[in-house]
């Protein structure tokens, strides 16, 4: 029944909220989850037509404020040297993510203890290595075993194929002797549980057709449905409703006809990543919370952290077939990963091999970079670049500051009333330096691999994939958001299992250690239900 | 018709300004932007940029004035060299007019399959086929399994 008091409400259907949903569904009780956005159809994505790149850059684009989607909210990054992205609908990002599915190394989760820098997290990588795995199985990883930068762990499918382009790379970073390895990617190099092998088709980036890239509606979603938990679509938060004695006990929301809606809950668990959970968090002020939930440190918002991007791209003599395959998902390296303090900076940054352009991305990239002119020399200049062109991009550890935040605008509103993020960004001198180093390196190898001419984009804007750290975990609720299962210190029935809880960034895509890090909250919930809210 | 989307509004000047900024190729395997019919497209795209639409307008209003005063029919009256000089000429005051356009042409002329075979691409969406790629190089896998860790 509609608005039926449940015993776990989730908010948020994306990356984290599915995986914890499918888990909690275990103790039996009701789970309901509420996601702002709709199911999608993967006959409307765009490798359905031949406008497949066209529409990236606007219904598929990566940015809520360019897309306008009615499930979107508008974001303020007026103030941020970073566009925060995402996309809002079931599966949340995982729909329009590259898919590459690097773990975050141990070393990541002790910054503090290794190099001085960022706080050390009250988990490590040990306790989430069992969630790592069950997580590569539910989303179906490809790749390699005995990758010497992890500890020794099995990929469920053999790698994908690196292609001429990952080959060509490849052999420039062999010559040069550094650390390479085919990427983990949530992709199917097989069949696997119902889903069908990956097909090479490219677009990645706007959704799957085929259905091989995992995206969490149709990885977890459907195990979860079989599992009883509800998913309501088109239903936006806009405030957690508490107790008088401050624990949480609903929502309310936005249906999908725009009616104000109660939901009451025994136990309230926010998956709305690094900009969406602060920002509910902070529309959720009550007597009892006068900041905003779980805010008696003052840290919900404070701390973002992206991952600042380089990209360096080769311009190579022989054809690479580079647009064929998932564009993001070739190799790693971890070169430069950990801290040498003669390169200038601390902590460190990996290398992803990036396939090559579609025909639109290489003209258009062509034209910012004054490679392609208009007029009689167009075509010449073009066809030197398309299908000759391989990428790296250097995907930089932002360490946390607190004068990096998301708090709410004053004046900008999504379309039911409810006040806008706004995001106050600026790039650290060190992820500067990082970028720099990264700049040459990247030249260095494509060199190698016998790259003619490097163009490199020492750092570019549109690169807010990965929103962490605005509502952070640690053990003293001076320090800290969360405890280290996810609980807020502040509302014992309060959990946040998605990305606002890393303490610090690693120099990876975050979104296998965000699911790692959901199921092992989900399972801590279930292990402790009879003292979930105990005083520690 | 407005004065500001006089310009855009024009076929003719449309065809002949999308023919200079991608003429057809030399070897004649690849159109002209203005021979493949995509105005309508450059220009509704153009028409909700709030940024570069006015942009491109002026410009091109711009170039449409200066071509009129040179040539009765204006733009697509003009020999290719001469027109490309009447563009260059307005760009001091317009320096976002090329750049603005290919925003939208360059999306629409590089899907169109006429292009895509020219560039010897499937003219096809990439589903439901796909394509086949390389298999990783064995040489680098062999080298790659001597260093894995167990």
């Amino acid at each position: 029944m509609l608005n039926e008091p449940v015993g776990v409400l989730v908010i948020g259907a994306g990356a984290s909220g599915a995986a914890f949903a499918w888990s909690i569904a275990d103790i039996g009780t009701s789970v309901l989850c509420l996601d702002q956005g709709p199911w999608m159809k993967q006959q409307d994505y765009p490798s359905n037509g031949l406008d497949w790149e066209a529409r990236g850059m606007a219904d598929y684009s990566p940015s809520p404020n360019v897309r306008g989607l009615p499930a979107d909210y508008p974001v303020n990054e007026q103030d941020s040297e970073i566009s925060p992205l995402m996309f809002n609908a079931v599966g949340g990002s995982t729909i329009l993510w590259a898919a590459h599915f690097p773990r975050l190394t141990p070393g990541d989760f002790r910054a503090k203890s290794e190099d001085g820098v960022g706080e050390d997290w009250p988990i490590d990588y040990e306790t989430l290595e069992p969630y790592f795995s069950l997580n590569d199985r539910m989303m179906g990883v490809s790749g390699l075993a005995g990758d010497p930068a992890y500890p020794y762990h099995e990929p469920p499918l053999p790698p994908l194929p690196l292609g001429k382009t990952g080959n060509t790379l490849a052999s420039g970073f062999e010559k040069l002797g550094w650390h390479w390895w085919p990427s983990e990617s949530a992709i199917l190099s097989r069949e696997h549980e119902g889903r069908a092998a990956c097909i090479n088709l490219g677009p990645c980036l706007t959704g799957c057709a085929q259905g091989a890239k995992a995206s969490t509606d149709i990885t977890y979603w459907p195990a979860a449905q079989r599992k009883g938990v509800q998913l309501r679509t088109g239903c936006r938060v806009r405030d957690i409703t508490v107790r008088a004695d401050g624990m949480a006990d609903g929502v309310l929301y936005y249906d999908a006809e725009g009616e104000l809606q109660e939901q009451k809950a025994e136990i309230i668990v926010l998956a709305c990543n690094g900009i969406g959970t602060p920002r509910l968090l902070l529309n959720s002020k009550s007597k009892q919370h006068p900041d905003g939930l779980a805010n008696s440190s003052g840290l919900v918002g404070k701390n973002l952290m992206f991952h600042p991007y380089a990209a360096i791209t080769g311009i190579f003599e022989e054809p690479l077939q580079g647009r064929r395959g998932p564009v993001g998902c070739s190799f790693w390296s971890h070169e430069f990963y950990r801290t040498d303090r003669s390169r200038g900076f601390v902590r460190g940054y990996s290398f992803e091999a990036i396939r090559g352009f579609g025909p639109v991305q290489t003209a258009l990239w062509g034209m910012v970079q004054g490679l392609i002119p208009w007029g009689e020399d167009h075509h010449r200049a073009f066809g030197r670049l398309y299908d000759h062109t391989a990428s790296l991009v250097a995907v930089t550890e932002d360490l946390p500051e607190e004068t990096n935040t998301v708090t709410l605008d004053p004046e900008l509103t999504d379309a039911h009333g409810i006040p806008a993020p706004k995001v106050t960004y600026r790039i650290s001198e060190n992820s500067r330096k990082m970028l720099a180093h990264a700049v040459e390196r990247a030249r260095d190898a494509l060199t190698a691999a016998g790259a003619v001419e490097t163009v490199a984009q020492p750092f570019f804007r549109e690169a807010g994939w990965h929103l962490m750290g605005t509502a952070r975990m640690g053990r003293d609720p001076k320090t800290s958001v969360v405890s280290e299962r996810g609980q807020a210190h502040d509302v014992k029935n309060l959990f946040i299992v998605d990305g606002s809880i890393f303490v610090t960034a690693g120099a990876v895509n975050p979104t296998s250690t965000i699911q790692a890090f959901a199921l092992y909250v989900a399972d801590s919930i279930k292990k402790n239900l009879e003292t979930l809210f105990d005083e520690v | 018709m407005t004065e500001t989307s006089a310009a855009l509004d024009d076929h003719d000047f449309m065809r002949a300004l999308l023919n200079l900024v991608i003429p057809p190729s030399p070897s004649g395997d690849l159109p002209g932007a203005g021979a493949l019919g995509l105005s309508p497209f450059v220009v509704t795209g153009l028409q909700a940029d709030p940024l570069l639409g006015p942009l491109v307008e002026a410009g091109a209003r711009a170039v449409r004035e200066a071509a009129l005063s040179e040539h009765p029919k204006g733009l697509a009256g003009m020999a290719p060299q001469a027109g490309t000089k009447v563009v260059e000429a307005q760009l001091a005051n317009h320096p976002l007019l090329i750049m603005g356009l290919l925003r939208y042409l360059y999306p629409a002329y590089y899907q169109h399959q006429r292009v895509l075979e020219g560039i010897g691409e499937p003219p096809r969406p990439p589903f439901p086929e796909g394509f086949d790629v390389e298999a990783t190089d064995a040489r680098l896998l062999e080298k790659l399994r001597a260093r894995r860790t167990a």
